[in-house]
């Protein structure tokens, strides 16, 4: 790579593979209003399809991306009809919520397979390069930019001339006008995740080919490219998908040219949040168009919350409490240490996402915040570890509420796609920012856990520790709620611009509830950095947040007592049943599922 | 299935809807008879609209039951209730803003598979609704308000329904355009296809309508065949009523 012709091609080829995937992603949210989380699983799916068949069936290129599209497309429709169809009539938060489970299903499903090692994806083609103008070009970037323009063509004669591609736009247009023309939705859904999933299978071959090779960490990128792409587009715009990929691409080439390779995802990102902020329904909306997600009330389910008497609490809190003076293993204190730190940040989640209806996605993005401040000030100016826990604490309050405090005008999924997208800013500049976090290497050497001069470093003194603050927490938090600050809360939640009307400040009340929220969170990070003694930018990552989302769901969505039951459930039951740790997200997205169908008030119902 | 003239095309017999714990209809009982225009009259936030979706299938009766030709619509989807033979005109005419007129009104035919035929059918439209003739191409959103419901009257008669549905079809229209609207439903109806209409406007609806209802608040206040209701000083009252209800 050397001259700009070169990263222009580069970009509007990498673009060409994000449009795949976006499209698909437009198309789905066109009709059914949800953004498919589980779109970068089809992908990673897509990608190892088509190692079996290039590597183990040594199929030619043109059936192996035929193979790809078709598998892809079962799976597609698979999702379709088994994990979506039934949540049809749940609240609005179900299929977003199951499409996350299923990717986490999908994603381990594939390492447990294929193991987590990359694999080389050799692209059948010859190693030539041709030179054009000032740069090159090779047969793969061809290939690549022909099913990207053969498939925008494809997609253009079926939605304009076919029967059902009429049934697509009019559905996107008016669900219920089109089910009155006779339109069988269900019909309508299962074209489009069998296209979107055909798409998006291809996209992960060709990316596979492109880099030479796979793993089972592309499926979060590429879910989240796509998303970018799509909302950069206009959130189930199609033309506007292809354009908003082929500008991230762009903007990504030309951004790694600049600044170097590990700035690559913080454009996109930067980009995603400038447009959410800006101009919600993207780059080319039209200001006729309403934001297309009326929400009001019907977001989380309501039910009526289990009542448990406060004997029963304050008899648990007590055995808790006294459980290491009795002949109880390391293990399970450690066990529990880790279900202590989780209910925190379930706290904290369980507040912004179930009380005030703001469901975050990038809550781990408040525990490396907060592991970061404390593990640095404690390190480098050698503050008292316990002060510098709550500075911590502190820090994840103001920062977190800073960085999400643009995005409180957004509601339902743009919220999760913020916080989504602000989880991995957080941990990009922690990655870039050499100067203070140490980038890639990390923080090592971080002192132990102490209060008042003693050091805490016998598990028992640790599980004290945790426990207290873990119960004071939720003690306040429990006030909160019940005050007059959690009704209002609740208010703003149930219906936002009813609470409006009544004249409450809705910015000033999010801020309240991420103040808190990023508080506890804060602290629980700043706990497991100096528990954990070395943290690094990929400590905090995704994949803790949505275990804490579904710890919070799992207890209850805004139920103080449910989020702590949640984590000792979630992280106590395997280790119960001794499973072995590569099956542990795999069982975390089948309870996310099962929950979500049967059961989306959880184990103690939402408050 | 029987099929006697005398019976009613369409009945809800008791028909009982909630959104959540809120009740909308109390016992609600209405027929249509074939080749009748039947309408519906009340104040907002009566049910009217419900009335509508609850016969189209987009809200299901706790409890209740509707006959279209004498089979019951209830376990039935949308879709399959448009097959049997019903089409709507919404509220608000919920056009397809960024298709073109012309797939609009084709949108109309989805349920049908003789193309032949459709073609034809187009052509009628364009001859009962000639404005449409130019604006074919036009995107839909950008019709004015007459236009639109224009449009919407030809998509519902594309389907070569046995009945309509009209959900407040003059709403938002200049006194000209509401003449040609119920002009055009009665010529509808004279080539057979029942009508069920639902309005705000007493006077205007009882001038095509065979029979018609009031609804207040869920219930039917009142009934019988609308020249009887035209003379009748209760239709004020409990119209206005249902207004100051609302
Ligand atoms: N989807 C819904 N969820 C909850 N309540 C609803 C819903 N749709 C309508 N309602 C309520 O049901 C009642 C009847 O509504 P409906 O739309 O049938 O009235 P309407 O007679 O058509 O009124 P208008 O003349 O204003 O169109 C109203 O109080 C309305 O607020
Ligand atoms: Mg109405």
């Amino acid at each position: 790579m050397s001259s700009w012709l070169d990263y222009t091609i580069n970009g509007l080829i990498v673009g060409n593979v994000y449009a795949l995937v976006a499209v698909g992603l437009a198309l789905i949210f066109g009709v059914s209003r949800l953004i498919n989380f589980a779109q970068g699983s089809i992908y990673l799916v897509g990608a190892y399809i088509g190692w079996v068949a290039v590597v183990q069936l040594h199929t030619p290129l043109p059936l192996t991306i035929i193979v790809v599209a078709v598998a892809a497309a079962i799976v597609g429709l698979i999702i379709e009809r088994f994990g979506l169809r039934p949540l049809q009539n749940s609240v609005r938060i179900a299929p977003l919520l199951a499409t996350i489970g299923i990717s986490f299903v999908l994603d381990q499903l594939v390492m447990l397979t294929f193991s987590p090692n990359p694999r080389a994806l050799p692209s059948q083609l010859p190693d030539v390069r041709f030179q054009v103008g000032g740069g090159t070009i090779g047969p793969l970037d061809l290939l690549i930019a022909g099913v990207g323009l053969t498939s925008a063509l494809l997609l253009f004669v079926f939605l304009r001339y076919s029967k059902l591609g009429w049934a697509v736009r009019a559905t996107a247009q008016d669900r219920d006008a089109a089910m009155q023309m006779g339109v069988d939705v269900n019909h309508v859904n299962q074209a489009v995740f069998g296209i979107a999933a055909a798409l998006g299978g291809v996209s992960g071959l060709l990316v596979g080919m492109y880099y030479n090779q796979i793993d089972t960490a592309m499926s979060l990128q590429a879910t989240l490219k796509g998303v970018v792409a799509e909302v950069v587009g206009g959130a189930g715009n199609v033309p506007g998908a292809v354009i908003g990929s082929l500008l991230l691409g762009l903007v990504e080439s030309y951004g790694v040219a600049v600044f170097g390779t590990s700035y690559r995802n913080l454009f996109a990102f930067l980009l995603l949040v400038i447009v959410l902020v800006l101009r919600p329904n993207g780059l080319f909306a039209s200001a006729r168009q309403a934001p297309p997600e009326p929400l009001t009330g019907t977001f989380i389910a309501p039910s009526r919350p289990v009542r448990i008497p406060r004997w029963a609490l304050l008899v648990t809190a007590g055995v808790f409490a006294i459980l290491p003076f009795f002949p109880v293993s390391f293990y399970v204190l450690q066990t529990l240490i880790n279900a202590w730190l989780l209910g925190m940040l379930a706290l904290s989640l369980t507040l912004v996402a179930g009380t005030v209806g703001q469901v975050s996605l990038g809550h781990a993005a408040l525990l490396a915040i907060g592991a970061y401040t404390s593990a640095l000030l404690s390190l480098t100016l050698s503050v008292p570890v316990g002060l510098a826990i709550i500075a911590g604490g502190l820090m994840s309050a103001a920062l977190g509420t800073l960085l999400i405090s643009p995005s409180f005008r957004l509601r339902g999924h743009y919220v999760s796609i913020a916080t989504l997208a602000i989880g991995e800013i957080v941990s990009l500049v922690i990655l870039n920012w050499e100067s203070v976090t140490r980038g890639p290497i990390g923080i090592s050497g971080i002192p132990p856990l102490s209060l008042f001069g003693y050091d805490l470093v016998s598990p028992t003194s640790i599980y004290w520790f945790s426990f207290v603050v873990l119960v004071v927490l939720a003690l306040l938090q429990g006030r909160l709620l019940g005050s007059h600050l959690g009704r209002s809360f609740r208010a703003i939640r149930d219906d936002d611009i009813a609470a409006r009307a009544y004249g409450l400040g809705l910015n000033r009340y999010k801020s309240l509830a991420f103040i808190f929220g990023g508080f506890a969170a804060g602290v629980s990070g700043g706990i497991a950095a100096h528990l954990y003694s070395y943290i690094n930018h990929e400590t905090f990552n995704t994949q803790q947040s949505i275990l804490a989302l579904t710890v919070v769901i799992l207890g209850g969505l805004g139920n103080v007592v449910g989020a702590i039951v949640g984590a000792v459930a979630l992280v106590g039951l395997p280790e119960v049943f001794r499973i072995a740790a590569e099956y542990r997200i795999l069982i975390y997205g089948i309870v996310l599922l099962l929950l979500v169908r049967f059961r989306p008030q959880g184990l103690l119902g939402t408050i | 299935m029987t099929t006697g003239a005398s019976e009613p095309l369409l009945a809800l017999s008791n028909v009982n809807t909630f959104y959540g714990q809120a009740q909308v209809h109390f016992d609600l009982s209405i027929t249509v008879g074939r080749g009748h225009i039947v309408c519906l009259l009340g104040g907002n936030a009566s049910g009217k609209s419900t009335t509508m979706k609850i016969i189209l299938g987009l809200v299901k009766p706790r409890s209740g039951d509707v006959t279209f030709d004498g089979a019951s619509l209830l376990g039935l989807t949308t879709p399959q209730i448009v097959r049997r033979g019903i089409a709507s005109v919404p509220e608000a005419r919920r056009l397809f803003a960024d298709m073109s007129v012309r797939e609009n009104i084709l949108m109309g035919a989805f349920v049908r598979n003789d193309r032949d035929a459709v073609a034809q059918d187009l052509d009628k439209m364009l001859t009962l609704f000639p404005k449409l003739g130019q604006r074919l191409s036009q995107r839909a959103g950008s019709l004015s308000g007459g236009e639109q419901q224009m449009v919407a009257m030809a998509r519902a008669l594309m389907s070569r329904p046995r009945m309509i549905v009209m959900d407040e079809p003059t709403m938002g229209l200049s006194p000209l355009y509401v003449d040609r609207v119920l002009e055009l439903i009665r010529t509808i109806n004279q080539e057979g296809v029942s009508v069920f209409m639902v309005e705000q406007n007493a006077s205007l609806a009882l001038e095509i309508a065979h029979e018609a209802y009031v609804l207040q608040t869920g219930k039917i206040v009142l009934s019988g065949p609308a020249r009887a209701l035209r003379d009748d000083p209760r239709i004020r009252d409990a119209y206005l009523g249902g207004s100051e209800a609302a």
